[in-house]
């Protein structure tokens, strides 16, 4: 049996169906929300938001089934019963995050907390539910502050997010690749195979040179082409942007080399941000409508497809406490 | 007590000069009222007025612990007993000191208000650095650039002009003071940044600046200053911290026209004074002439979260510490003058009480 916490309930991971493994609802940097230049009503939000999951929704109809795992950490706007009612209207399955996108965005209430308290927390939030939602996290986010060197919080979040994986079986997900000794040290010494981990926007602009790809792959880790749609030809693409062909190209790098099965591909697009302006015209659906026909382009077989986002996702989301190597 | 306006002739609204602020809306200038959460009151009004406490403390983050939980029904219940024994022993108004980031919950507030009759009077600002958001700090931008005092200024002034505050909903009554403080080892470059936009919008919109000393009283206050915000316009807190009584910050402030506040009466924690000793520090201002830059207050807290509270009651300062003054041989004038007048003084928008 398999099972995957999303935000209505527990499935089994041969439900999801086609998955966006590193997607937002909403992002936004903590205490973003008393800047009211930022403020939405509700209306504008559904408005922003469910056209774009019923379009996922769609676009997902071949694999059968549309699951969104939404990326945002605690603190960063992460807001469970909205979630749940986005998920029960459009029929896109949710996962939920435990975990902090990084120390820079953990509050000072987190920030302060001991190794084992933040254990706690992720494992409270995996087993038992997030708040008074019901609803419990599925994957556990951890990151590095910006600089792109390790800082001694978020190392304290990665050890703690290690040992709530291995005691939940939730996988862990990355904000960003780059510093990746310390995480696998850590990983190393909690004793959690690293193919419970997938670390995220190895693909980004910013982070390419800064990352050891062979280190994280040599370890049994999984690789992120996740921030797919984060163009430098668009009209104003953000910092961490990169040229199309060129991220393409990477990407092809590796499913060439036979490493499909350590590879895993999203867009990292919010539907509607939080706390900044985002990135317009950037949608979870660029995978449809950019990237998959860019890969059969490529001459990638569509098997290949499935593999990276179903087979590769469900085997990553599904629960395996106490995982081998 | 103001003779200015005591004939009755309204003051001119200085131009306004501010580069980076919006014009202040009408009511953010009435003269001799103070923006309480349910809206703008007479100063006169006010009573005793205790200006550095906490309703509901929530230290940033403890709202999404799993072992927290915070019952509402519970707080207002807390809170309400609290604020009703403050009124019960001659108390008037409660000042909410921790600014818009550490649990002000305005609607709560403005309930509690309604049910007990005190004033609350709710604060915008934040600090020091440790207590911000990564929004503040680490913003979406290349390279990351902390925010300057311009954009807190804003921030905060808006919250005067345009109302506080319930995040992403809606904005409710005007501040109406603006609280920050600097790390008590030394400022940091955003605890400058932080003093200097509450100064700045303390200036704009004529709601008075309590900063919490760091390392250097007289400096953080001379950086409110430098923002063109009068000394009598801002409070230094935490003046009966030892080592600000050791580096003779009560006095030095006192003298440069700002207020001292002595704004931790019944705490015993080893880094303040004893009650015994805050009279003597408050005798000895009152003996150097002044008596109108007195604050007392108590930090008390309502309820916390995610922090030590302290289970010190807003009577405490009327109850135990009014009585130690006048042992002391304050004069019940200069006692009305620091607890009623000086607050109301502070507290008015425009700086002055009739």
């Amino acid at each position: 049996m398999t099972r995957v916490n999303t935000v209505l309930g527990t499935i089994s991971a041969s439900e999801l169906g086609f998955v966006a493994i590193h997607e937002h609802i909403g992002y936004g940097m903590p205490g973003c929300e008393l800047d009211s230049r930022w403020w939405k009503t509700p209306e504008q939000r559904y408005a922003d938001t469910v056209p774009k999951l019923r379009a996922f929704h769609e676009n997902t109809k071949p694999w059968g089934a549309a699951t969104f795992v939404e990326a945002t950490g605690i603190c960063n706007g992460r807001d469970i019963d909205y979630y749940k009612s986005l998920s029960d209207k459009t029929g896109v399955h949710i996962v939920a995050s435990t975990g902090f996108v990084g120390g820079d965005t953990a509050l000072p209430f987190f920030e302060q907390a001991s190794v084992e308290y933040l254990t706690d927390q992720f494992v409270h939030e995996i087993t038992v539910g997030i708040g008074d939602t019901g609803a419990k996290a599925g994957i556990i986010k951890v990151g590095v502050s910006r600089g792109f060197k390790m800082k001694e919080l978020d190392l304290r979040i990665y050890r703690a997010a290690a040992r709530a994986s291995r005691l939940t079986g939730a996988p862990i997900f990355t904000h960003l690749a780059v510093d990746s000794a310390p995480a696998l040290a850590i990983f190393a010494e909690e004793q959690l195979p690293c193919h419970r981990v997938l670390f995220g926007h190895a693909d980004d602009g910013v982070s390419q040179g800064k990352i050891n790809e062979k280190g994280i792959l040599d370890a049994g880790g999984r690789i992120g082409f996740d921030t797919f749609g984060y163009d430098l030809e668009l009209p104003d693409p953000p910092f961490w942007g990169r040229h199309r062909q060129e991220r393409l190209q990477h990407f092809l790098r590796f499913l060439n080399s036979g490493l499909v099965h350590q590879v895993l591909a999203s867009a990292d697009a919010n539907c509607s941000p939080l706390g900044w302006a985002g990135v317009k015209g950037h949608t979870v659906n660029y995978l449809f409508e950019q990237l998959i026909p860019d890969l059969r382009a490529e001459g990638i077989a569509d098997v290949v497809i499935d593999q990276l986002f179903v087979h590769n996702t469900a085997g990553f989301l599904a629960l395996q406490p106490n995982p081998q190597q | 007590m103001c003779v200015k306006h005591s004939k009755g002739a309204p003051e001119s609204v200085p131009p306004f000069t501010s580069l980076f602020l919006a014009q202040p809306g009408a009511r953010g200038l009435d003269t001799q009222s103070v923006n309480t959460v349910l809206g703008p009151i007479a100063a006169s009004e006010l009573g005793v007025t205790l200006l550095s406490e906490s309703l509901m403390y929530v230290l940033p983050g403890a709202q999404y612990a799993h072992d927290i939980r915070i019952d509402r029904a519970e707080v207002f219940d807390a809170i309400a007993a609290k604020l009703l024994a403050f009124k019960a022993a001659g108390g008037g108004t409660i000042v909410d000191a921790t600014g818009m980031f550490e649990g002000r919950d305005l609607r709560l507030y403005e309930a509690l208000s309604r049910a007990t009759g005190v004033h609350i009077v709710a604060s915008t600002g934040q600090g020091p650095e440790a207590m911000l958001g990564g929004y503040f700090l680490t913003p979406q931008t290349n390279p990351p650039a902390p925010w300057p005092a311009h954009k807190f200024a804003d921030m905060f002034g808006r919250e005067v002009n345009e109302g506080m505050v319930v995040p992403r909903l809606e904005r409710r009554a005007p501040a109406g003071m603006i609280a920050t403080a600097v790390t008590v080892s030394g400022m940091t470059a955003t605890d400058g940044s932080l003093v200097r936009g509450a100064a700045r919008a303390g200036a704009s919109y004529g709601v008075p600046v309590s900063i919490r000393c760091g390392a250097d009283a007289v400096a953080e206050l001379q950086l409110a200053i430098d923002e063109t915000l009068q000394p009598e316009r801002i409070v230094m807190a935490d003046l009966d911290r030892r080592d600000a009584v050791a580096n003779g910050w009560p006095l030095a402030v006192a003298r440069a026209g700002a207020l001292v506040g002595i704004n931790h009466v019944g705490s015993t924690g080893a880094q303040y004074l004893s009650d015994a000793e805050r009279v003597a520090l408050i005798v000895a201002l009152i003996e150097a002439g002044h008596a109108d830059r007195i604050i007392v207050s108590a930090s008390a807290t309502g309820v916390a979260f995610g922090a030590a509270g302290n289970d010190i009651a807003y009577s405490h300062v009327l109850t135990h510490f009014v009585p130690m003054l006048r042992d002391a041989g304050v004069t019940q004038e200069q006692i009305e003058q620091i607890l009623i007048t000086n607050t109301a003084q502070l507290l008015s928008v425009t700086g002055e009480v009739k």
